[in-house]
């Protein structure tokens, strides 16, 4: 084919993939769907990317950006047939600026790698999802990722300072600065969290944050998960907003403790983990505060982490948390769904209930802090009508968080598989403005086609009416 | 124009206001207080190429290329705080709304939108169509960080709405952020959602000699301000905590905050550096003899000059741009001496279409940004 | 009983394509490929146990370039038996797409390796070679041994070896032998031996056992594995437990379930002598040496840190026998040497012994200890002179003969 023997030309035979085998084993990401990329291509700098794209864009072939497949939504599974291209190899760390706290890294630098590298500089990369020792900074940015300890720090564009960016036209352009705020439009902005459907990252300019002083890791539990929920409004009402408030429910607990043996109080209904840092003197302060309001809740005990061997066990714990699942059953489905947060007592009522009414198995682990949920449905596809009943309750799911003012997906993105659902959150004339913004970026339609937007989403109707007639 | 002018003042009925002070003469000035009714206006005005300047505290006017505009647009009559949820830490505002009236507002139950401190007059709208952000940045991080929906009045006449009232959300597209800093050039952000953070227990300051080495040795201050009479490390949090900050920093606590005045001079200059070639810009700034006030571990300093041809800035531009940094005209007493904002970026060509994708017919803030766009 | 090895369709629905095991496996991190990932892996097999593909040479690399260090495995969260998985792959490719090489090389492990003349035969000639200075001329896909102790031109064997039982002894150990540790790390053995009659324990090493068959089923030699198997779990009938000082060894002892009748039974009594020793310091049994703290780097086996989970028992004993241990590599990547990979994937053996030797330069201390042969012949050839390389157990020996 030629697409593929113009790309081996260019990157050599070694990093293009055309083998089925090899195609089909970058169908899927870390979501449900499927879909197969017509080649897959390996390369490593910039230029090369830039050549792919342009390549792709001769052959009329659109592309897809990929990073290490850790995404939950189908973001890095082709919609159509595609090149995709793998963002790994670009995974140097071309400097780090220890004065201005910046680094520049490769796309396909892992986000745990960039930590690891700053840590004798007393310095980390704030945004922590909790695959990030497998998921790529690009990615990340593709996503904008968040994590647990995004809740006082951000989600991963509040890190992104500038990125190294190719068009869809094959152009390489710098969007933002080592300097703040860039004059003109913020188009690194607009970049994070695009899903890859604006252009690819090669390069990424990220902001490093001073490791805390001091470190409190709390465990609570409750026997009940409005106990919980009423626990983290409490704590966010009462002025205080901690590096991190996790929840997990029971099933999830029991599971997690089944991989990594945490002591985890696997007969509590919800465990909380609330992480404070700060100076030692505030920390203390809000502990206590933290304590008294989960207290008040009916906190059924509260662990205070002694050191940080037993803090990092914890978070072991939740980070493992989703992988753990397949203990349970071999397919799941993940919601992203954020809520208000002083509407999460309620919202996880129903959300239990659709459960209940819908008979599946659920676990929930979630950024409870910033509103974020994400019951998990753990179940089996090959139980007939099994996988319907599951999309199904999970469209209620969506439904309900959005009709108590929440929106489709928090962290993950929209991806492929909730882009019908944006007509619940957006009316058309504001899908068409992004359908719009999109166009600018990517006229042809290269990029990633068929994520993000519903199909329709441009909506001629909405033109400047009789614009043509007038001259000005 | 009189037959276009007619009609605009029967689409602008109810809407029409007196000339805005300080704003440049135009036919007429308009101060919707409906996102729909700014939108008619802009709709109209594209459709036969009316150029439109938008205007808020009118603070903040003296920053991009000189727009010349046909009609004024403000945001008097957009003055409403629309839904505060305090216990969500979010409220909606619209864009006429002054800073100084929304933050006493929050501070009655303890909150802060975290925006700029000064000057008084400038409203939310302004404030985020400029990107600008406050003191408190280094603490808090940009205003654009902060901003998490936005309606958009298109310059075609549009009421786009983009983002969320949620503290995360990746559902569609950022508009959010494209629009702040946006300096009216997509079109007017009417209302916004913004994101609050607690105010702290405490506030204090504490003199220091060195900032740079204070700014190593604070945990998260809110702020490290250097002037041309010292630095001061400006905190918060519980007594406790300032007061062992303050002694780390050898430095005596004075309670509360006194932020610096805005320098007021003839020419007025922002520059934007590299967060630790701040200290290095500064020496030279005070060597030029020039007042100053720097946000160390920020990156940035605003500066005044008694002239804007003085070719020392042009030194100071050259400078900062090969470290990808930026100095930017805050206001002058005469355009066209000097570029106000220096060299465009190398994403002009995309920023300009994504414009068209907002304002096809280029009648929003035309030519405001960069490079003319 | 035939080896239940799979992979079945259940240990393939196990994987939830998470993809958390990636950054731990070696070769994906060198080729930030996903063919090259346990993920991709596990769908290849996924997608020819279905029969969507046939299995092809794309197919045979995939699974050959693979290490089966098992990082993978110890990193999913979801308890993907990946080890067992591949070993029953690579068996079914055998049956369906018989290659010579393969055959050469199941051969080898399958049976040149029990013959304990023919081992004997290698080890002189390799001591003579090593003698007059000619390693050097070596082939390229035999780097390995320059990696090798020096050996002896007249090899001796544990085999049958009974050691002298203490009054009362604590219980019974047979000694896993072993093939190549038998006859190239004879110094190991008697460590072992010692360390464990002293920690009051009646060692013997049972005539009739065989090598263990690791080397066997990692190649797909899926019956001349079970037939080993079989031959030891016969042998070690009575012991209170198994040992083995190689962890490539014990891992696959642990594994006998897998493979024959009766296995399990020699599974539950096998310990790695790095975790039996460790117990016995923890207990008192075994002493603490006092030392002058000096540096000693940990090399984790793949063996013993992702099959078995074992981890704390190498460094107990560093510190048992009076050093400090550093820590080299957070992740425990595999250094390259993993059984028999280094000979036939040469370049990717190179490429991870290199990034290993990088890591024992930048942590410090010229000593590094491992509890696995085939790793120390690997950082043996890329650390070179001026490094000490070396089991546990014998620093520890060494020690308590200090
Ligand atoms: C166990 C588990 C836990 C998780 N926890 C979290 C969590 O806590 N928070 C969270 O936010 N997410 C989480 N995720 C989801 C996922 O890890 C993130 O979405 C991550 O950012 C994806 O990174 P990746 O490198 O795997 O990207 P991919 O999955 O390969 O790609 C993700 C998207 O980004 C695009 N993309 C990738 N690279 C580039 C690039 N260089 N330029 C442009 N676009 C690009 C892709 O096209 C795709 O749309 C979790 C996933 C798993 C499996
Ligand atoms: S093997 Fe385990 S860790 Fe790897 S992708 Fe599958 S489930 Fe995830
Ligand atoms: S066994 Fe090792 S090389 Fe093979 S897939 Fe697992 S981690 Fe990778």
């Amino acid at each position: 084919m030629a697409l593929v023997d113009d790309l081996r030309s260019t990157l050599g035979s070694d990093r293009v993939h055309s083998h089925p085998l090899e195609l089909l084993v970058y169908d899927k990401d870390a979501g449900v769907t499927r879909g197969e990329a017509v080649a897959v291509v390996l390369p490593e700098t910039t230029q090369e990317v830039a050549a792919c794209v342009r390549i792709a864009a001769s052959h009329g072939v659109p592309v897809v950006a990929r990073g290490a497949g850790t995404g939950l939504a189908g973001g890095s599974v082709p919609a159509e047939p595609a090149l995709l291209v793998v963002l790994t190899r670009l995974n140097e760390i071309w400097e780090i600026d220890e004065y201005a706290r910046t680094a520049w890294v490769g796309a396909g630098v892992l986000n745990l790698d960039l930590s690891r590298a700053t840590e004798h500089l007393g310095l980390h990369y704030a945004p922590d999802p909790s695959s990030q020792a497998a998921c790529t900074v690009g990615g990340n940015v593709g996503t904008n990722a968040g994590g647990p300890h995004c809740l006082a720090e951000g989600t991963t564009v509040a890190h992104i300072l500038g990125v190294e960016f190719v068009t869809s036209d094959g152009d390489v352009v710098m969007l933002g600065s080592k300097a703040p705020d860039p004059p003109g439009l913020d188009l690194r902005g607009v970049v994070v969290g695009s899903e890859g459907t604006l252009g690819i990252v090669t390069k990424v300019l990220v902001k490093l944050t001073e490791n805390p002083p001091a470190v409190r890791t709390l465990l609570l539990t409750f026997d009940s998960i409005q106990a919980a929920a009423a626990t983290v409004s409490g704590v966010i009402a009462a002025g205080i907003v901690p590096a991190a408030l996790e929840m997990m429910d029971q099933p999830m607990v029991v599971a997690v403790e089944g991989f990594i043996g945490a002591g985890l109080p696997v007969e509590a209904a919800a465990v909380l983990l609330a992480e404070l840092v700060g100076l030692e003197e505030g920390v203390v302060a809000e502990a206590s505060v933290v304590e008294r309001i989960a207290n008040e809740a009916g906190a059924t005990s509260v662990r205070v982490a002694a050191d940080d061997a037993e803090r990092a066990v914890l978070w072991k714990a939740r980070k493992n948390a989703f992988g753990a699942v397949a203990q349970a059953a071999p397919d799941y489905y993940l919601h992203d769904t954020v809520v208000p947060r002083t509407k999460l007592a309620e919202v996880m009522t129903e959300i239990y209930e659709i459960g209940r009414r819908n008979n599946i198995q659920m676990l929930n682990v979630f950024h409870a802090g910033d509103g974020n949920l994400h019951p998990l449905v753990a179940y089996d596809a090959r139980e007939p009508g099994m996988s319907e009943k599951v999309r199904a309750a999970a469209e209620e799911m969506v439904r309900v968080s959005v009709a108590a003012g929440g929106s489709l997906t928090g962290e993950h993105g929209v991806g492929l598989e909730k882009r019908e659902l944006m007509g619940l959150v957006f009316e058309p004339i504001d899908l068409d403005a992004q359908a719009r913004l999109r166009e600018a970026f990517d006229p042809h339609g290269r990029m990633n086609p068929g994520k993000v937007l519903p199909t329709g989403a441009r909506c001629f109707d909405f033109d400047l009416a009789g614009k043509k007639e007038v001259s000005p | 124009m009189t037959v276009l002018k007619a009609e605009l003042t029967r689409l602008a009925k109810g809407m029409l206001a007196d000339p805005v002070p300080g704003a440049p003469p135009v036919d007429l000035t308009v101060a919707p207080s409906q996102v729909e009714d700014a939108a008619a206006i802009l709709r109209f005005a594209s459709t036969v190429g009316l150029r439109v300047l938008f205007w808020g505290g009118g603070t903040h006017q003296g920053i991009g290329n000189a727009v010349a505009p046909d009609v004024v647009m403000t945001t008097h009559g957009l003055d409403r705080i629309v839904d505060w949820q305090a216990e969500d830490l979010t409220i909606v505002v619209e864009a006429g709304v002054t800073v100084s009236a929304l933050e006493a507002q929050l501070q009655q139950r303890g909150q802060t939108a975290v925006l700029p401190e000064t000057p008084a007059g400038a409203t939310v709208g302004g404030v985020a169509a400029a990107g600008l952000s406050g003191w408190r940045r280094l603490r808090y991080g940009p205003t654009r960080d902060r901003v998490l929906e936005v309606v958009l009045a298109t310059g075609d006449g549009r009421a786009v709405t983009g983002g969320g009232r949620l503290v995360k959300n990746v559902t569609g597209y950022d508009l959010p952020r494209l629009a702040t800093g946006s300096l009216g050039s997509l079109g007017l952000i009417a209302r916004l959602c913004l994101k609050l953070w607690p105010l702290a227990a405490h506030q204090g300051m504490v003199h220091v000699s060195d900032p740079e080495a204070a700014l190593r040795t604070a945990y998260r201050p809110l702020a490290v301000i250097e002037t041309n009479e010292g630095s001061i490390v400006y905190l918060a949090g519980t007594l406790a905590e300032l007061e062992a900050q303050a002694e780390r920093l050898g430095g005596r606590l004075a309670s509360g905050h006194r932020w610096p005045e805005p320098l007021a001079g003839p020419w007025e200059f922002v520059l934007r550096v590299p967060a630790g070639a701040t200290g290095r810009f500064v020496d030279e700034i005070r060597r030029n003899g020039w007042a100053f006030q720097a946000a160390h571990g920020v990156g940035e300093v605003r500066l005044v000059v008694d002239s804007g041809d003085d070719e020392r800035l042009a030194g100071l531009r050259e400078e900062a741009e090969t470290l990808g940094g930026t100095l930017v005209v805050f206001n002058s007493p005469a355009r066209g001496v000097l570029d106000p904002w220096g060299a465009a970026p190398g994403s002009a060509d995309l920023q300009r279409r994504v414009k068209a994708a907002f304002d096809p017919v280029g009648i929003a803030n035309p030519g405001i940004l960069p490079g003319g766009i | 009983m035939e080896p239940s090895l799979g992979p079945t369709q259940a240990q393939l629905d196990s994987c939830v394509t998470c993809g958390l095991c990636l950054p731990h496996c070696p070769t994906f991190r060198l080729t930030g490929d996903e063919a090259a990932s346990p993920r991709g892996r596990l769908m290849a097999m996924g997608a020819i146990t279905q029969g969507t593909i046939a299995p092809d040479e794309v197919y045979a690399g995939m699974l050959s370039f693979c290490l089966q260090c098992r990082a993978c495995e110890a990193a999913c969260p979801s308890f993907v038996p990946f080890g067992q998985m591949m070993e029953g792959a690579r068996a079914r490719l055998a049956e369906v797409r018989p290659t010579t090489t393969g055959r050469v090389r199941r051969l080898l492990v399958g049976k040149l390796l029990n013959m304990k003349w023919l081992l004997a035969l290698v080890t002189s000639g390799v001591g003579l070679v090593q003698r007059v200075g000619i390693m050097r001329l070596l082939p390229r896909r035999m780097r390995l041994a320059r990696g090798l102790r020096r050996q002896r031109v007249f090899p001796h064997s544990a085999v049958g070896v009974h050691d002298l039982a203490p009054a009362v002894p604590a219980g019974s150990v047979a000694l896993l032998a072993g093939c190549v540790m038998d006859q190239w790390f004879p110094a190991v053995h008697d460590a072992t031996r010692g360390v464990l009659s002293m920690g009051g324990f009646k060692v013997d090493s049972p005539e009739t056992q065989r090598c263990c068959g690791a080397l066997a089923a990692h190649e797909g030699a899926e019956r001349d594995a079970a037939r080993m198997a079989e031959r030891n779990v016969a042998a070690f009938q009575g012991y209170d437990y198994i040992v083995s000082d190689a962890a490539g060894c014990s891992a696959h002892l642990k594994d006998y379930g897998h493979w024959v009748e009766g296995g399990e039974s020699v599974a539950t009594r096998t310990r790695d002598i790095t975790e039996f020793v460790a117990e016995l310091i923890d207990s008192g049994q075994l002493p603490e040496v006092k030392g002058n703290g000096d540096e000693v780097a940990i090399h984790d086996p793949c063996h013993l840190r992702h099959a078995q989970r074992i981890f704390d028992a190498p460094r107990k004993i560093v510190r048992a026998a009076g050093y400090t241990p550093v820590e080299i590599d957070p992740d425990g990547l595999c250094c390259g040497a993993a059984g028999l990979y280094m000979v036939y994937e040469p370049d990717t053996a190179e490429a991870l012994g290199e990034a290993k030797r990088e890591q024992v330069e930048s942590a410090g201390p010229t000593t590094v200890v491992s509890a696995n042969p085939g790793c120390e012949i690997q950082l043996r050839a890329h650390l070179g002179r001026g490094y000490r390389v070396l089991h546990p157990i014998e620093l520890y020996w060494e020690a308590l003969n200090r």
